[in-house]
């Protein structure tokens, strides 16, 4: 199993970064690789269990459901269903907490997963440079600009 | 019960945050309210279970029990035993998480406890201020470059 940790922080308020992430069908507004995104079945994108299937700007299609959503931990658990990319048991977490001494904000965004041999290396960078960091600068490029006024 | 919650970034790699933070007996090493430490009958610090008695800067006392240390998570748990403090069932975490990028570290002290109502108000800013925040201050600015 390997694990990838991205972490960082946000100059913006939990309750501002939370209202960005806590839409998981929202991706395609922010995150940069993702071009469209919808929920099956018509569900709410706050529904336990709802599965969001989206496109990458390189046209390939991914499905993903939420496992878990918290308002009160702010954080939300994902895993991938169906994707193009050799990632396989992937299950992921995005989780913020308050930095009390600043306003700001502490964003950590965990995945593990397998693959094949010899494709660590690749999948590490992919999952780490390309859906989170990209994904946090994306946000903050969000957030930060929203709380400048 | 009463919470505090006090969380902070300080600017310095995880490893060299908690190899202050790892001695539950180096507490007048870097908390400015803490005057002296020992660990009662000898036993090593990092020895779950070992109880630390210190001295404050003002003269109170405090003893106070290791409930947990990891090395791997970067978190420390520990119980008061005894305070001149209106409070029992104080249960406090202090824990480090590494920032990825820029080689920083996010810290949060949490305590749980049980007081009398009217007092807890005064309790949770005190804890919070000149222990946690008056804590954290100290390390960043011992750490920062």
């Amino acid at each position: 199993m390997l694990e990838v940790t991205t972490s960082t922080i946000l100059a913006a308020p939990t309750d501002r970064v939370w209202e960005v992430l806590r839409d998981f069908n929202g991706h395609d507004r922010w995150h940069p690789i993702v071009a469209e995104s919808r929920i099956e079945r018509g569900e709410p994108a706050d529904r336990v269990g709802c599965v969001r299937r989206f496109v990458l700007q390189d046209g390939s299609e991914l499905r993903e459901q939420l496992l878990a959503l918290s308002d009160l931990e702010q954080s939300f658990t994902y895993c991938l269903l169906d994707t193009p990319v050799p990632l396989f048991n992937y299950v992921a977490t995005v989780r913020l907490l308050p930095v009390t001494d600043g306003d700001l904000t502490f964003a950590l965004w965990r995945a593990r997963f397998t693959t094949r041999p010899g494709e660590e290396g690749a999948m590490r960078r992919l999952v780490a440079e390309e859906v989170q960091k990209a994904g946090f600068e994306a946000v903050r490029s969000l957030v930060e600009r929203a709380g400048e006024g | 019960m009463a919470r505090v919650y006090v969380s902070s970034v300080i600017p310095a790699p995880v490893g060299r945050v908690w190899a202050r933070i790892r001695d539950f007996n180096g507490l007048p090493s870097w908390h400015p309210a803490i005057a002296e430490s020992r660990i009662e009958n000898g036993e090593p610090s990092d020895r779950v279970g070992c109880v630390r008695d210190f001295r404050l800067r003002n003269g109170e006392r405090i003893r106070e029990r290791l409930l947990g240390l990891s090395d791997y998570e970067y978190f420390c748990t520990y119980s008061i035993l005894e305070s001149p403090m209106p409070l029992s069932d104080y249960v406090a975490t202090l824990r480090l998480t590494p920032v990825t990028d820029g080689d920083r570290t996010f810290a949060e002290w949490s305590a749980e406890f049980t007081c009398d109502p009217a007092r807890e108000a005064e309790l949770v800013t005190m804890i919070g201020r000149t222990v946690f925040q008056a804590g954290f201050d100290a390390l960043k600015r011992q750490l920062g470059s």
